[in-house]
């Protein structure tokens, strides 16, 4: 099975670990939970 | 976030880096308007707003900051914001276009608010700052505050030091009236900006260390105190290359990297990530502000001995027209001759010199390779003996 990744916030700090390990490993299983409508924000 | 509100960015979504779409499509789960509201840490499930849960074998905090918010009557009143996420953006802005907004106090004089006054002064809008210390951008020299003081007084931005909140109700003429530790004033807009706290009650729940700044604790790895747990961003600390102590310094450019160390690290890689020089800076109209490393105070308490100076040199070389006057601050270790940091202040160049001078300090030069360090020298774009050599050069005298 693969293994279960979970993410709180999808800020730049959240979004960007959720990007890069799924990039380094398409296997792993990855929620973004977010409390707001948007990911990845600019300020 | 404030040149959307500025009107200098048009549109929102040129704020967004990645968009949820983006994410699914790489086979990312993305759940949004969902709060994560709590952590079963023996089950190994987070409990979601939505009322159900889901299980993990890696977890990662990226809860952010909030805008502290005082508790003093009026906060609630419409025309009362602050600003954080791109929904507070949206609402400014909307609430600018839509309502008469002829007059804005904006409360804290760091870098929200200063930021801020240039966008509603962009926007027409009469402005005043106010704060509780005595200067804007205390960070910075008194030398350099009165610079940034003079910038805002061009602008027509009133700045009032040494001035509290106390409370808001309705107005009369205007939308608002305020009252200060120095009277009352009158506003239709009031932006709140006085600092953030980490978002740390999920981390709490689950045990972790928390560290003297009040941020999460984390290793080079961004591992937490708890196996399995990682933090990344505004919620949890740094590690300062200079005064070697772990800091909150809530940064975006510090965030995207912390989340990509964390992320390669939970895909089974090995990164680290080597912490920070303290490098920042912001723009208020003309002027570039920028700093880097520590000031006497921070290097005192890591255990420095600091002697600092202040010079005014030209950006460019003197031969060409129109000065740029440049405001630098060294700061170095007497016993060492190591440069511990810097300011600058001025219309062109600041922020290219402190990011120079973050280099030195991230390598842990000292003054007298600083003061002969080989740069590009053009007239236009800077003079041969560069601001950088001269204050260098100047501050070895003084050690
Ligand atoms: C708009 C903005 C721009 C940023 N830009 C950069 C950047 O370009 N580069 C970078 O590296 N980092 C940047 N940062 C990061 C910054 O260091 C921190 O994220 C954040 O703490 C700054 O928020 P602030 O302006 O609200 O707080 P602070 O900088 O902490 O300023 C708050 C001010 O409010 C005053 N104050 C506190 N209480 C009261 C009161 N009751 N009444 C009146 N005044 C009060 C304080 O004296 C202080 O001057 C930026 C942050 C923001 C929000
Ligand atoms: C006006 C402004 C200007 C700035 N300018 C600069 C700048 O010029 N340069 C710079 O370096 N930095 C700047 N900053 C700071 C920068 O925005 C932050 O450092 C950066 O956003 C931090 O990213 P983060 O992912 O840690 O947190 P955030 O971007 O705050 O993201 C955290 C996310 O977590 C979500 N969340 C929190 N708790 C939960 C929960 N329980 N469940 C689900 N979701 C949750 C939130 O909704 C949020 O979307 C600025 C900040 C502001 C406010």
């Amino acid at each position: 099975m693969s293994k279960n990744v979970v993410i709180i916030g999808a800020g730049a700090g959240g979004a960007s670990v959720a990007a890069e390990a799924k990039r380094m490993d398409p296997s792993l299983s990855i929620s973004l939970v977010e409390g707001g409508p948007y990911t990845s924000v600019a300020a | 976030m404030p040149y959307y509100i500025g009107d200098v960015i048009k549109e929102e979504k040129r704020l967004i880096a990645r968009t949820p779409e983006k994410f699914r499509d790489t086979g990312i789960d993305v759940k949004l308007n969902t709060s994560a509201e709590g952590i079963d840490a023996d089950k190994g499930i987070v409990r979601l707003s939505d009322g159900t849960a889901i299980p993990y074998d890696t977890l990662i905090l990226g809860t952010g900051a909030s805008a502290f918010i005082p508790k003093i009557p009026g906060v609630e009143l419409e025309g009362v914001f602050s600003l954080k996420k791109l929904d507070d953006a949206i609402q400014i802005k909307n609430f600018i276009n839509n309502k008469e907004c002829r007059k804005a106090i904006i409360v804290g004089a760091g870098f929200i608010g200063m930021e801020m006054s240039e966008a509603l002064r962009v926007r027409g809008i009469e402005t005043q700052v106010i704060d509780l210390l005595p200067r804007p951008a205390i960070r910075w020299d008194p030398e350099f505050s009165k610079v940034i003081l003079e910038e805002l007084t061009r602008q027509n931005v009133i700045f009032s030091g040494e001035t509290g909140i106390v409370s808001i109700e309705k107005g009369m003429d205007f939308r608002l009236r305020m009252k200060s530790t120095r009277g009352e004033m009158d506003a239709d807009i009031i932006i709140i900006a006085i600092g953030i706290r980490p978002n740390t009650k999920l981390a709490h729940e689950l045990g972790l260390q928390i560290g003297k700044s009040g941020a999460i604790q984390v290793n080079f790895s961004q591992r937490t105190s708890k196996e399995g747990v990682y933090a990344v961003g505004d919620c949890c600390e740094v590690y300062h290359r200079v005064s070697h102590r772990w800091v909150h310094i809530p940064l975006g450019d510090v965030a995207n990297k912390q989340g990509r160390v964390a992320g390669r690290n939970v895909a089974g890689g090995t990164m680290i990530f080597p912490g920070v020089v303290g490098a920042q800076s912001f723009k208020l109209f003309s002027l570039e502000v920028a700093a880097t490393g520590l000031d006497e105070a921070e290097a005192l308490n890591s255990g420095y001995h600091p002697v600092s100076n202040i010079i005014w040199g030209n950006a460019i070389a003197r031969a060409m027209p129109g000065e740029k006057r440049l405001g630098l601050k060294l700061v170095a270790d007497r016993a060492s001759g190591k440069l511990l940091g810097a300011q600058a202040v001025g219309t062109l160049g600041a922020v290219n010199r402190i990011n120079a001078l973050s280099c030195a300090l991230w390598t842990g030069i000292a003054l007298d390779e600083i003061a002969y360090l080989d740069f590009a020298y053009a007239p236009p774009v800077g003079p041969a003996w560069d601001p950088i050599h001269i204050a260098a050069q100047e501050l070895m005298r003084k050690l």
